[in-house]
């Protein structure tokens, strides 16, 4: 039973977090979709108002363009690796050995602990292609490393693999718990009458455990695009020539290093959008029905 | 009942761990490696020489108790923020039917999908006012409330039998204290799990901070690692890696006294 009586108790409990949200996220939300209609360099004491034309600019500037073509091969690639794979590993695991299960899990996590500046440093002496130990190791075998930085698409697979090996363990705890959620007795029930392994996953395993893996694949994107944001400044700082910038990376470029507010607030609210439409794909698809106030 | 064969599968998943730990390892050892033989032995994990010369070397270009000590701050007052509101909030919504319920859950959850992006400029703005760049004070400040720390409490809190609160409610005690003393010791184990995740991450964090610290006295360590790194190729390896080592050693600590409370709180922010 809840206690319906006290109308204002709930309210001072809440105001802690309520402050904090409007001064650190609505008020700035609004702040920078206003900002989004004036050409300003965050220190000029006046705006100038320009209606549309970031807006414009965001969808017809040729680097634009650009980053918004790698953002889409991001996501690919994120939700190939952080995503697919990871699903792909937590049915193995759960279906298909018997033993060590709590194992993998521990020993898996472990990267997640660790700092993306870390990840970058390391990958960035594994994978250097004069002298790090692959170039070494490919050597021996005849095998010349590509210099991948000078490459976009190489630049993109090396930073989304760097956020691959922090977030992989964390993924694949999430996925693994919710394969762990579904009624044994169903699977077993399919065990009986002799259905495949493979089949029983295709037909009754996924289905039943779309809640989770829609969540995990739109926090893979939505997270991912940002995870991204410290191997790109870290290595590449978006080159070359902008060939592993994504949006969320040129929008920080605009604002602080670029001194372009205007471009940068249409930037990020053209983001917001996408994610707001993700949003709602969670709420109808995962936010579970039976929580009494959703 | 004697179809033991091994299970192939072990081989991949074996794979797995080493892609996992085999980088953390070569750091580490390359950490107490000469400049010299981290080019010459670079496939061996045991350090022919070994050598804390870097750490001592790093000890005289940086500040490391500082770094530390500004790491340590800005995650701990991240962290003890993220747990006070998030307790609050949960406990508020465990305890009370109020209008506006589903809408205030509802917009919880947005926050989540919100990229920092839309609010770095205002708030990057907000934080310059209060002169507060250059501080890590400035870094916590923004983020002292979290979405998923408000749902794992929250989904702990509703297993608190209701027949609990209610004999505390007919035995008048004031709310003040049933949350004080019968929610917060029950929900113990989640905020010491939850609690710790926040410090790990808060203690990598990167972003944020390089936006508001940008003198190198107010430096967190991944920053100050940042500075080690470069991308034209000329990185001192064994130096960059000895300052990761150090960095890791607080989150690794921390996973190893926690790691099942940990793990169990993980799959929970996933559970819906």
């Amino acid at each position: 039973m809840l206690n319906k009586n006290n109308k204002i108790l709930p309210f001072v409990y809440l105001l802690p977090t309520a402050i904090l949200l409007t001064i650190f996220m609505i008020i700035p939300i609004l702040y920078t979709f206003y900002l989004s209609f004036f050409d300003w360099n965050l220190i000029a004491p006046t705006k100038e108002f320009v209606g549309l034309k970031n807006y414009i600019e965001v969808f017809t500037d040729p680097v634009n363009q650009k980053v918004i073509l790698n953002t889409l091969i991001y996501i690919i690639f994120l939700v190939i690796l952080n995503f697919v794979i990871p699903y792909f590993i937590s049915l193995i695991v759960k279906f298909f050995i018997s033993k060590m299960q709590g194992t993998y899990k521990v020993l898996f996590f472990i990267p997640s602990l660790f700092s993306l500046v870390v990840g970058a440093m390391i990958f960035t002496w594994i994978l250097n292609p004069v002298s790090g130990p692959l170039a070494y190791i490919l050597k021996a075998i005849g095998l010349t490393m590509p210099n991948w930085s000078n490459s976009g698409i190489l630049a993109i697979t090396v930073i989304c693999l760097i956020t691959n090996w922090k977030v992989f363990g964390y993924n694949f705890i999430l996925l693994l718990t919710g394969l762990g959620s579904i009624p044994k007795n169903i699977i077993d029930a399919a065990r009986i009458d002799g259905i495949p392994k493979w089949r029983l996953v295709w037909n009754v395993i996924l289905p039943m455990n779309r809640g989770i893996a829609i969540y995990v694949l739109i926090l893979t994107i939505v997270q991912g695009l940002q995870y991204v944001f410290t191997p790109i400044n870290v290595i590449t700082t978006g080159g070359p020539y902008y060939g592993s910038s994504n949006v969320i990376y040129q929008t920080y470029l605009n604002a602080f290093v670029l001194y372009k507010t205007g471009t940068s607030s249409a930037l990020a609210i053209t983001t917001f959008l996408i994610f707001l439409i993700l949003l709602f794909l969670e709420i109808k698809f995962v936010e579970s029905r039976d929580k009494d106030y959703v | 009942m004697f179809k033991r064969k091994v299970n192939l599968w072990h081989v991949l998943l074996i794979l797995i761990v080493l892609m996992a730990i085999l980088p953390i390892l070569f750091m580490i050892s390359n950490s107490f490696k000469t400049l010299q033989d981290s080019y010459s032995s670079m496939l061996s994990l045991i350090p022919k020489n070994p050598t804390i010369d870097n750490f001592l070397t790093l000890n005289r270009q940086v500040n490391l108790l500082g770094l530390t000590w500004n790491t340590f701050l800005m995650a701990t007052i991240v962290t003890l923020g993220k747990l006070l509101t998030g307790l609050l909030t949960a406990y508020a919504f465990r305890s009370y039917q109020f209008r506006g319920k589903m809408l205030i859950y509802l917009l919880f959850v947005a926050t989540i999908f919100v990229p920092f992006t839309i609010v770095m400029i205002p708030n990057y703005l907000v934080i310059a006012k209060l002169d507060l760049l250059n501080n890590v004070v400035g870094v916590a400040l923004p983020q002292l409330c979290d979405a998923t720390g408000i749902m794992i409490f929250l989904k702990t809190m509703e297993k608190i039998p209701n027949s609990l609160i209610d004999a505390a409610h007919i035995d008048q005690i004031p709310n003040r204290k049933i949350f004080f003393n019968i929610v917060i010791p029950i929900l113990k184990p989640s905020i010491v799990s939850v609690g710790a995740i926040f410090f790990i991450n808060s203690w990598n964090e990167y972003v944020w901070p390089t936006l508001i610290l940008k003198d190198k006295g107010s430096f967190t360590l991944p920053l100050a690692l940042q500075n080690y790194i470069s991308s034209e190729g000329g990185t001192n390896f064994p130096l960059a890696m000895a300052l990761s080592t150090i960095m890791i050693i607080l989150p690794l600590l921390i996973y190893l006294i926690f790691q099942k409370y940990i793990l169990n709180s993980i799959s929970n922010s996933g559970l819906k």
